[in-house]
């Protein structure tokens, strides 16, 4: 009977860490890259502190950013970056919250490659508009990593390129996403 | 004789001044963060305190911390370290989800990567602000860190 008991329980003990339903970081990488053929060198900026959430069971997958948390490479940059362009003291936070088509089909208990439609709503700038992108998930070793990169223009979310630069900096901005995700348990 | 005043007091000053502009022109464009290790503090804070004033009233905080240069002191929670190479501290109790993470600055890694866990350490970094979230308890995130040494 003891025996059996245990029998019951071994399922039991790993269906945590193996059905993990939310996986999470708060270490995730967003790009915001506004090169363009004639810009003078890379327009780009990196924040390493991209909180995301992704519910397994729905699809439904969140990522939250501070604007101020981009860095550039050169001071300059930077500055004009947070003060004439996304006016991060006004508006310190971006945010995507969306869908991703199809998870309910993907088994996320198992090593693999999956290519997905990712739709939702792009909160910046004040502004929110929908976007839609291809990304890649690739699950290993319990872990889900995300990748994906879409295009906005800046001026869907009322950002301006002041004149004097408006051929050095392009009008849209490419935003990639890149985050290893982890089981979250509760 | 007339021309040459004209070089002397026109024309001379004229160079120094362009020179000068430009010079201040390619400084300006070439200029570099400036090293956080090498910044006075505007606000000394435990990492308890600074989560707590966050917490309760977000707005004021951020206008009180926001881009600002913090010294943050806390028992260290994790050290984190990305595929890139980059290191992140969090500061924080372990029994709270919430905590402050300081993004390292990647010329300061080396003293980011000696860090042991529970020790109560200084980090000065910038403060980019505030993530609530309920589910993974709330951040107050700082960034080009570095690990202040104890005068």
């Amino acid at each position: 009977m003891k025996k059996m008991i245990l029998f019951l329980m071994v399922p039991v003990l790993f269906a945590g860490p193996l059905c993990a339903q939310k996986f999470f970081t708060k270490t995730g990488t967003i790009g915001f890259d506004a090169t363009t053929s004639s810009s003078p060198e890379k327009i780009e900026g990196k924040n390493r502190s991209a909180t995301c959430v992704m519910d397994t069971k729905n699809g439904a997958i969140q990522f939250a950013v501070l604007m101020k948390g981009f860095a550039f490479e050169r001071a300059l940059m930077e500055e004009h970056f947070n003060e004439n362009y996304v006016e991060s003291h006004k508006f310190p936070k971006a945010e995507f919250k969306g869908k991703v088509k199809d998870a309910e089909q993907i088994d996320f208990s198992k090593d693999g490659t999956h290519t997905v439609k990712v739709k939702g709503d792009l909160t910046m700038h004040g502004q929110t508009k929908e976007v839609e992108t291809t990304g890649k998930l690739v699950i290993q070793g319990g872990k889900v990593n995300a990748n994906a990169s879409f295009n906005v223009k800046l001026s869907d979310f009322d950002i301006s390129i002041p004149g004097l630069v408006s051929d050095k900096v392009s009008k849209s901005a490419i935003i990639t996403v890149a985050c290893t995700m982890e089981p979250l348990k509760n | 004789m007339k021309r040459k005043k004209i070089v002397r007091f026109v024309v001379l000053p004229l160079l120094v001044i362009i020179a000068g502009v430009a010079f201040y022109i390619y400084k300006e464009y070439n200029r570099t963060h400036k090293d956080t290790s090498k910044i006075k503090p505007d606000y000394e804070v435990t990492a308890n305190s600074l989560l707590t004033e966050f917490g309760s009233n977000e707005t004021a905080s951020n206008k009180k911390y926001w881009d600002k240069v913090l010294r943050v002191e806390g028992p260290v929670k994790e050290v984190l370290q990305d595929d890139k190479g980059f290191y992140s501290i969090v500061l924080g109790d372990t029994a709270s989800l919430s905590s402050v993470r300081c993004s390292v600055d990647s010329s300061h890694s080396a003293e980011a990567g000696s860090l042991q866990k529970g020790t109560i350490i200084a980090v000065k970094g910038i403060c980019s602000g505030y993530n609530a979230d309920e589910l993974l308890g709330s951040d107050v995130i700082l960034v080009r860190s570095v690990v202040d040494q104890k005068k």
